[in-house]
């Protein structure tokens, strides 16, 4: 099994498994049932996590395909940029979710507003990965004659073509960009450390845990410095991040995403107080560092484990 | 100069720079960015903290995650040494890399002069000389580490990181 196979098994994560998401999320608000919006909230962050990893898989599908004679390379850099348009789209509806259940317990008027955006969002995402979907179905699927309706023009380089033509002509952009991800990494594992130590217990009779989740949106302002910076690497030259290896640093941070994901909904941070904590947050405490390390050990590891470069 | 070229030659520098193992170049620089990370993390949750953001975590708990800053602090030492050495001649004829020095003992000062001005008795505001001195902390961390990226393509030690 490849990234490209897992392509297929993940590509229908952000189209229908974000669909469920939308039907929860908008009965949610039709029926005024709390808990059915929060579900909705952590479907989508959970379907903005996974489309990392399916998009990514994507760029080793079209590798493997592209010197098929009976592909449509102009199809698949089509799908690409759509997809790409989605993604973001995808990104911030996760985030506002991510705000929603950070806010859960505090309502307030941003609190409803938030609601509005989350769901404002999570409608333009459908529509606009739909498209991608429909898309990507069409490069190997002539019975649906999907092909035939989608407009290409080969001359012009795609929105992700022009992208990469940006990095290209401004010898600048790369390493600002690389800059702002060390940046971004030092914030995300400064917050990380604090945060997991003191859930294993480093300086519990001076840091409340209720208080620790007040340092999230920091973690939160590293990782999204660190995805649009990845992204500018990743869509200006995709032929250096296929294969295994940095397929599974995206793995691992769907995972670490999904370890927050506990300690956020598991309460963990709002009814303990001084005092060790239990086996299961000490547990999600500590393998949370390890994750994080291991996302740093990947990237720094992909000239040499992975193709870049 | 004939110093630096045979620190450059030693047979340690040669494993380093082209043993075919990832615990040489490759597991040194990373150790490098590790470091950077516990360093410059914990220096920027503090900094931040001082300037009013996360208001209810208490300032003085932060002092007890200063030995992870100060591990990151020493990792960096001793890695950066062995990363000067293996490439000593080069480094030491780029001005970035001195431009890098200059932002890293700044930011070590600036910790201990922002220490001295928060570790007080509670309930007391950090004062606006404080505050100052965070934004400066951020600064210079932030001045050390995309002078440390530039090495990688400025002067003459550029190609080799």
């Amino acid at each position: 099994m490849n990234p490209a196979h897992m392509h297929l098994l993940l590509n229908h994560v952000p189209t229908i498994g974000f669909a469920i998401g939308l039907v929860i999320f908008v009965a949610a608000l039709l029926l005024k049932r709390s808990h059915l919006r929060r579900a909705g909230l952590v479907i989508f962050f959970l379907a903005a996590a996974i489309t990392i990893t399916t998009y990514v898989s994507g760029n080793d599908a079209r590798e493997a395909l592209k010197e098929s004679p009976d592909i449509s390379d102009p199809l698949m850099q089509a799908h690409e940029s759509a997809a790409l348009v989605a993604f973001a789209f995808m990104q911030i509806t996760g985030f506002f979710s991510w705000v929603g259940l950070w806010i859960w317990n505090r309502p307030s008027r941003f609190g409803r507003w938030n609601m509005g955006l989350v769901f404002a969002f999570a409608a333009v995402t459908f529509v606009l990965m739909a498209r991608a979907g429909y898309m990507g179905g069409a490069i190997r699927h002539p019975e649906t004659g999907s092909a035939e309706t989608i407009p290409i023009d080969p001359s012009a380089p795609t929105l992700a073509r022009s992208w990469g033509m940006f990095t290209q002509d401004y010898s600048w952009v790369w390493p600002a960009c690389e800059t702002l991800h060390f940046v971004g990494l030092c914030l995300l594992l400064g917050v990380v450390l604090v945060v997991n130590l003191r859930l294993l217990g480093v300086g519990k009779t001076l840091l409340p845990v209720a208080t620790l989740s007040q340092l999230l949106p920091l973690g939160m302002l590293g990782f999204g410095l660190n995805m649009v910076t990845g992204m500018m690497f990743f869509v200006a030259t995709p032929e250096q991040y296929t294969g295994s290896f940095f397929f599974f640093k995206m793995v691992l941070i769907v995972v670490g995403a999904l370890n927050l994901l506990c300690v956020m909904l598991g309460k963990t941070l709002e009814i303990m107080e001084d005092g060790p904590a239990g086996i299961w947050t000490r547990f999600l405490a500590a393998t949370s560092i390890v994750i994080w390390m291991a996302v740093v050990f990947c990237g720094h590891m992909l000239p040499w484990l992975g193709n870049s470069f | 100069m004939d110093f630096l070229v045979r620190i450059e030659e030693s047979g340690f520098s040669q494993w380093v720079r082209e043993a075919d193992s990832l615990l040489a170049f490759p597991g040194i620089l990373l150790l490098h960015t590790i470091g950077m990370g516990l360093v410059v993390g914990i220096n920027a949750v503090f900094a931040l903290r001082v300037l009013g953001f996360a208001p209810s975590l208490r300032l003085r708990a932060l002092e007890k995650f200063f030995p992870v800053m100060w591990t990151g602090f020493w990792i960096n030492a001793i890695t950066g040494t062995i990363l000067l050495a293996v490439n000593a001649t080069k480094l030491t004829h780029n001005p970035d890399f001195y431009i890098k020095l200059v932002f890293i003992a700044l930011a070590v000062i600036n910790i201990f002069l922002l220490k001295k001005r928060v570790f007080i008795p509670e309930g007391v505001p950090p004062s606006s000389m404080a505050k100052i001195l965070a934004v400066t902390s951020l600064i210079f961390w932030l001045g050390a580490i995309t002078s440390g990226r530039l090495l990688a393509y400025v002067g003459r030690s550029s190609g080799v990181f």
